[in-house]
């Protein structure tokens, strides 16, 4: 049942008129977009091959696994996922994911998506820190992959819109800006060392401009099938691999420095529309 | 778009108890008591740094703690901007970089074979949820993840400005050998705000005086790949 939703969507979704800003899209029909707005990005258009790989992007498999997760009655106080707010009221997914970083009145500050969906996890359901459904945070087997790819796609073509109403909102995301540019670590790098310039490349792989809301959009959107992994990828896990590489200290999952950093990002790509999954190399 | 409105509802009842009963417990997940609206941006981006348990507490291949390498130092703190410093932080930084170099009495080329190997080397210095094991393997210079030095080699980056046949076109002069020595060892006194790491500088000893003699032999050594292109 869940499957012939999937297929059905997209089709119906492709034979609408141009999609705006607020409306579901194919993740693969809003990449063809971006492409075609932007014919001299070097990073949008680096790698035929995933360009091609889209309609059949492997991360479109764990949209039913995360379905079947989110609303089966689980952990040790059996209930499902449809009593978590994730901005929009509870259970509501349509356009969350693009949302947040955001600011919940029950936990008292500002969270970020997998923040949020590991509280839902552990007061709704009542796992705990050990239990693999929590702890397992990377990869396709993981739940919480799993979920993240289910709850996204239903954001997919709608435009980043980080909401900075709440003081704390604002206030994350001017200092996630500040450590985007912070200089540190064993090298002295900040994200702007890579992500400061158009065009440019890391050995093989051409890095996304921050300042390029169309090459930043694909940057940030998270989950995506990572061709080179073969697995998909959280937003949390560029961010430990990106400060990995950069020499800083090992950061870790759940804490405020992650949402930071997200807060400030997803604002860096607000109005442009997520591609979600996405697939990259 | 996929949700099940019949539970739905009554699953949205049941939630907002259980969330309500799930903010007593602190769990980690409530506010802090720190009214973050109240600092600057840069207080606050230390402050999260610093205060939020947000990074691993492990020892650092260099010596010392994730405090020591997340702390900056002033050079880090002047170039923390976006874009280009302006004149005077320009200043500031190349007159900061120099006062901490100290040129060695002689400088020589060393092998380019092992320059060619340290630049190709992307080891060294990674932290966290693996880190690389400075006694299994020599860490590299990273060099080719920004710089062209031998495309036959490897894919190599674009980030800094290609070196191909650099020493071709320079010679190896004295002068030359002192200039490329102090390039790579604190790049700003050339480069101010450079995106290019400290070598060996007061901050940073990544790399021996002879692992550099070995990645100047491999810019300037005549019988180099480099210069050979």
């Amino acid at each position: 049942m869940f499957k012939k939703a999937l297929l059905a969507l997209p089709v119906a979704m492709a034979v609408g008129a141009a999609a705006q800003a607020g409306e579901w899209q194919d993740p693969n029909d809003v990449l063809q977009n971006l492409l075609q707005n932007n014919p001299d990005s070097a990073y949008l258009h680096q790698s035929e091959m995933n360009i091609m790989m889209m309609p059949d992007n492997p991360a479109l498999w764990l949209i039913d696994e995360g379905e079947e997760l989110f609303y089966a009655e689980r952990g040790p106080n059996n209930v499902s996922l449809e009593g978590c707010d994730f901005g929009k009221g509870p259970g509501e997914l349509e356009g969350a994911y693009v949302e947040l970083p955001r600011y919940f009145e029950d936990t008292g500050k500002v969270m970020d998506f997998e923040m949020r969906l590991v509280h839902c996890m552990k007061e709704l359901q009542g796992f705990t820190s050990d239990d693999p459904a929590v702890a397992r945070r990377h990869g396709n087997g993981s739940d919480i992959m799993q979920l993240t790819t289910y709850i996204a796609h239903q954001s997919s073509g709608m435009a980043w819109n980080p909401p900075l109403d709440h003081p704390e909102e604002q206030a994350m995301r001017d200092a996630g800006e500040v450590l985007f540019f912070r200089r540190g670590g064993a090298m002295d790098f900040n994200c702007a060392s890579c992500h400061g310039d158009s065009g440019k490349q890391i050995r093989a792989s051409v890095l996304p401009e921050m300042r390029n809301g169309q090459e930043w959009t694909k940057a940030v959107s998270w989950p995506a099938h990572r061709a080179g992994h073969d697995n998909v990828r959280s937003q949390n896990h560029r961010i430990r691999g990106c400060v990995w590489q950069m020499r800083h200290a090992g950061i870790k999952a759940d804490t405020p420095v992650n949402t930071a950093l997200i807060s400030f990002w997803n604002d860096a790509a607000r109005g442009e529309p997520a591609v979600l999954p996405d697939l990259k190399r | 778009m996929f949700k099940k409105n019949a539970v739905a509802a009554g699953m949205a009842a049941f939630a907002s108890v259980a969330l309500t009963a799930g903010c007593a417990v602190a769990d980690g997940s409530k506010g802090s008591d720190v009214d973050i609206t109240a600092m600057s941006a840069e207080e606050l981006a230390e402050h999260l740094i610093f205060e939020t348990d947000s990074f691993r507490d492990q020892e650092m291949q260099e010596g010392g703690t994730w405090r020591d390498r997340m702390t900056q130092d002033e050079l880090q703190k002047a170039c923390s901007m976006e874009g280009d410093p302006d004149g005077e932080t320009a200043g500031r930084v190349v007159a900061m970089a120099r006062a901490s170099y100290e040129a060695p009495e002689s400088i020589e080329l060393g092998d380019w074979r092992k320059g060619a190997e340290l630049a190709d080397s992307g080891y060294g210095y990674r932290q966290g949820h693996r880190t690389d094991d400075h006694s299994q393997r020599e860490a590299g210079g990273n060099c080719y993840n920004c710089h062209v030095f031998d495309p036959r080699v490897s894919d190599q980056g674009t980030i800094g400005p290609s070196l191909q046949n650099y020493g071709a076109n320079r010679g190896t002069s004295e002068a030359v050998l002192r200039y490329v020595h102090e390039v790579i060892s604190n790049p700003h006194q050339y480069f101010p705000c450079t995106q290019m790491p400290r070598f060996n500088s007061d901050r940073h000893q990544l790399l021996s005086d002879e692992q550099i003699s070995h990645i100047m032999a491999y810019l300037l050594d005549p019988e180099s790949p480099v210069n050979n292109q």
